[in-house]
């Protein structure tokens, strides 16, 4: 398990899975699979930006820091470290 | 030796044999040739021939923007068969409801939907066969009326199968929400997509040369068109499914050297306001144009986009609908600055006339329906007379949409037939109050309806979905309003969600926003309501 992963993990469940239960991979494309839409990303970043303290800046928004669950931990770890 | 197109895959074929090594799609990794995805498309028609497959049967599509879709759909024409673009966007439930509507004989869907149809009985909705494009490896087997097209299609000939296709026969149905009532399946014909196509291609001046971003899904009209049109000319599109990540879209443009981005109203705010477009000024050299359809865009935006799009890219508006194929009238650019609110004029084959309610001409300046004739109008909806007949007739396609052509000729909407109000007695354009909110700087989207007040009357509401996080914004673009408008012209009250409710096709949907309105409002400001952010 990844550091931050629990939290956005609650998140996306809470947010867009609605309790389904379904089962997420860490390299799951999140907007591949269909689970966020684009409101969806705008959400997540404010969330992240909220819950984390930081400013995600709009040459950030791609996919290898937003779109898995892997990426978005990596992500953080980065802007926090 | 190429001939005139006739028929929907003669654009493919074509260019085929004029440039067959030349890149038609670029998609993640992957780079494919006109020659290959014709003999893919052919495979595909001969493995639903073989299926029983014959004139005018239905195909579904259900499969995200992809090099496979763009086989799929060429290959379902090449057999003769109408093709079905299904919404990926759909639920279960309503996935079955159209299914249940449309009689398909095949459903073909992408490795994504896989777990949604499995659990389908075919015999329920008619289906002979269920075709999946790379089924999961982990899967059990397909077994029955379900198959894996990729064992299917190795062994069919990459032959044009070369069918006695009539070009006035159904081509394409697409479906259409609309704000109200059960989606209807528009039917259009050969002739309709291919004479559109070609008056595309000429008000755009697109070329072989010419390289498109499609972030608009091809089961949408629109997004069907950009196929349509480059492949008509033997240019490249360049697929990117994942928009909401707009740095890395615009990172694509740039390497890929687009010249062409096409978008909805939404798609032009999400590149206004998240996005770094204005750092991407000078690393798009070759993007020629932006063009806009899919509703009214403020003027606010526009003015904004020509501010920060690089200096020889032009902004295009159009106008158009589902049932025209897609298009009506393109705004040249250049006139752009002095007829910021028009629509443009009429592209080829088009007529658009201005029609009282008693259906007589309206002259310059006289607000009307506005009704299309041209050999896009659509064939009709799919078993569906009586909503055929409320819109079809001997003057043409009634599009609902009010608006009028000033005395240069060019055509300005100026709302829905049910869409005006009346406050205190006069009349409102709820869009001139919205043009307002946005220009604020405030809002990304917003919607204004009228509500009942406290006297019997009417007065004015809406939701706004804000560009920050400010808990006063609601407060700032009242008083923004209140220093732009008469005062039964501004809101109140307006509420602030993080999002505005959307038809299937991402056209903001007023019914269903007056609707939530009121639920947020019985709720009496219960904040934790979904996507209600606060007053």
């Amino acid at each position: 398990m990844l550091k931050y992963e629990p939290e956005i993990r609650t998140f996306i469940s809470d947010q867009y899975l609605f309790g389904e239960g379904r089962p997420l991979r860490q390299d799951e494309s999140l907007l591949g699979a269909g689970i966020i839409d684009s409101t969806g990303v705008l959400e997540l970043i404010s969330f992240l930006e909220e819950r984390f303290g930081i400013k995600i800046d709009d040459d950030e928004l791609l996919p290898e820091n937003l779109d898995t669950i892997g990426n978005i931990c990596g992500f953080l770890d980065r802007k926090l470290s | 030796m190429t001939t005139p197109p006739r028929l929907v895959h003669h654009f493919l074929e074509n260019s085929a044999l004029r440039f067959p090594s030349k890149t038609a799609i670029i998609h993640g990794q992957k780079r494919l040739p006109y020659d290959q995805i014709n003999r893919l498309s052919n495979q595909l028609a001969h493995c639903l021939i073989k299926a029983g497959v014959g004139p005018g049967d239905r195909v579904a599509l259900l499969c995200e923007s992809s090099a496979e879709y763009v086989s799929c759909f060429y290959g379902i024409l090449k057999a003769g068969a109408v093709a079905v673009p299904i919404n990926v966007e759909l639920k279960p439930d309503s996935l079955a409801g159209l299914l249940d509507t449309l009689d398909a004989e095949i459903l073909i869907a992408s490795s994504r939907f896989e777990l949604t149809v499995r659990p389908f009985d075919p015999s329920r909705f008619r289906l002979q066969r269920i075709l999946v494009i790379h089924p999961a490896t982990d899967s059990p087997g397909l077994s029955g009326p379900f198959k894996s097209l990729d064992d299917e299609l190795p062994y069919q000939p990459d032959g044009d199968p070369d069918l006695d296709i009539r070009p006035d026969s159904c081509a394409a149905i697409i479906f259409t929400s609309g704000s109200e009532g059960k989606p209807k399946g528009v039917m259009l014909s050969h002739i309709n997509l291919v004479e559109n196509t070609k008056a595309i291609v000429e008000s755009l001046t697109l070329t072989a040369d010419d390289v498109q971003m499609v972030v608009l899904p091809f089961y949408y009209v629109m997004g069907m068109s950009l196929l349509n049109t480059h492949f008509s000319v033997g240019g490249t599109l360049v697929i990117n499914n994942q928009f909401a990540y707009t740095a890395a879209v615009l990172k694509q443009m740039a390497e890929e050297r687009v010249t062409g981005f096409s978008g909805v109203p939404s798609t032009y705010a999400h590149l206004l306001f998240k996005a770094p477009l204005a750092r991407y000024r000078d690393r798009l050299p070759a993007l020629r144009y932006c063009s806009q359809a899919g509703g009214h865009m403020p003027q606010f935006f526009k003015l904004e986009l020509l501010k920060v799009l690089p200096p020889q890219t032009r902004l295009i508006v159009m106008y158009g609908a589902t049932e025209a194929s897609a298009r009506l009238t393109v705004l040249p650019p250049e006139s752009l600055k002095a007829k910021i609110d028009s629509i443009g004029r009429p592209i080829a084959g088009v007529t658009l006339d201005v029609l009282s309610p008693e259906g007589q001409a309206l002259r310059a300046g006289q607000v009307g329906e506005l009704v299309a004739r041209g050999k896009n109008i659509m064939l009709g909806y799919y078993r569906d007379d009586a909503a055929t007949r409320r819109v079809l007739d001997r003057q043409g396609y009634h599009t609902g949409d009010l608006g009028y052509y000033d005395e240069d000729g060019f055509y300005y909407v100026t709302g829905r037939k049910d869409d005006q109000v009346k406050i205190d007695g006069r009349r409102v354009n709820p869009r001139e109050i919205e043009d307002v909110i946005l220009e604020s700087g405030q809002a990304m989207e917003c919607l204004i309806f009228a509500v009942p007040d406290a006297y019997g009357g009417q007065k004015l509401a809406g939701l706004a979905v804000p560009v920050g996080d400010a808990s006063d914004t609601a407060e700032r673009v009242v008083e923004y309003c209140r220093g732009r408008l008469p005062k039964y012209q501004v809101p109140r009250p307006l509420l602030l969600v993080d999002e505005l409710p959307k038809n299937s096709n991402g056209k903001l949907d007023r019914i269903a926003a007056r609707r939530l309105f009121e639920e947020r409002l019985r709720r009496g400001g219960d904040k934790g309501s979904v996507g209600i952010r606060k007053c």
